[in-house]
């Protein structure tokens, strides 16, 4: 299997565009400020630690929360 | 038996355990170490008991984090912050990055800090990172997962499908091609 590329700031804007594009704000915007707040900075940088840490939750908690947003885990 | 340590991250566990061929994981490595911040950071009752079953097993086993683990992991999250056009690194993640360094085990996580520190931080640039993409891949090379090579690309749509997990479009085709040639060649 021949070996990947490092990964590019093409590669981290792409990541961005399709957790925008797929995630359900309607469900978003419906969620309380933390929670709200949590997955929005999480479609922006795709860091799942910072923002269980904004919602006050663990991190598979988030992650629940964000599947639930239909925004996927980009990498 | 591939290899024999591993030392996972929370974004990785919790994303692996859903997978519906999780226990693949444990053909490839002898343990796989979690550390105990991570163990914290998990909560239902799939993911629990799957990690309660394969510590008793042994395949997964608690890591207690060295205070100079944590300080060194700090210092390479201080630098992480000083290059402006990388993406930081968190401190979980640092912290298995340095483990991974000291102790030559494979770091499985899916963080794009830890990715690109690989490749940006000297301290870390000989630690071997794997996502969830990479060890399909070495299951496959391995022969611990059959591709259908009337459709190739169902096994990263399983896990695309079990995780809510996109794999980036330019990795993603190259694996696929890849196991084009594999079914190719076993023809």
């Amino acid at each position: 299997m021949p070996a990947g590329n490092p990964l590019t700031k093409e590669d981290i804007e792409e990541a961005k565009k399709i957790r925008k594009a797929m995630a359900d704000w309607n469900f978003i915007e419906k969620q309380p400020p933390r929670i709200k707040e949590a997955l929005k900075y999480y479609i922006e940088t795709g860091d799942m630690y910072v923002a269980s840490r904004i919602a006050n939750l663990t991190i598979e908690e988030f992650n629940e929360i964000r599947i639930k947003a239909r925004i996927p885990n980009v990498a | 038996m591939l290899h024999e340590f591993a030392i996972a991250d929370t974004c990785f566990l919790i994303d692996w355990a859903r997978y519906r061929r999780r226990d693949i994981l444990f053909k490839l490595f002898k343990t796989v170490f979690v550390p105990e911040a991570v163990l914290r950071e998990v909560v239902s009752e799939n993911t629990i008991s799957w990690i309660s079953r394969w510590l008793a097993k042994g395949g997964l086993a608690l890591y207690t984090e060295d205070p100079s683990e944590i300080e060194e992991a700090r210092k390479l999250v201080e630098k992480s912050r000083r290059i402006p056009h990388i993406i930081p690194v968190d401190l979980p993640e640092a912290l298995c990055l340095i483990i991974g360094k000291r102790r030559n085990y494979i770091v499985l996580t899916e963080n794009r800090g830890a990715l690109m520190a690989v490749d940006f931080l000297e301290e870390v640039n000989n630690v071997t990172v794997w996502r969830s993409l990479e060890i399909l891949v070495k299951a496959i090379e391995k022969e611990i997962l059959s591709i259908d090579c009337n459709d190739p690309e169902k096994i990263l749509k399983e896990y695309m499908n079990d995780t809510l997990h996109i794999f980036p479009r330019r990795d993603y085709n190259r694996v696929v091609r890849w196991m084009h040639e594999l079914c190719q060649r076993r023809k």
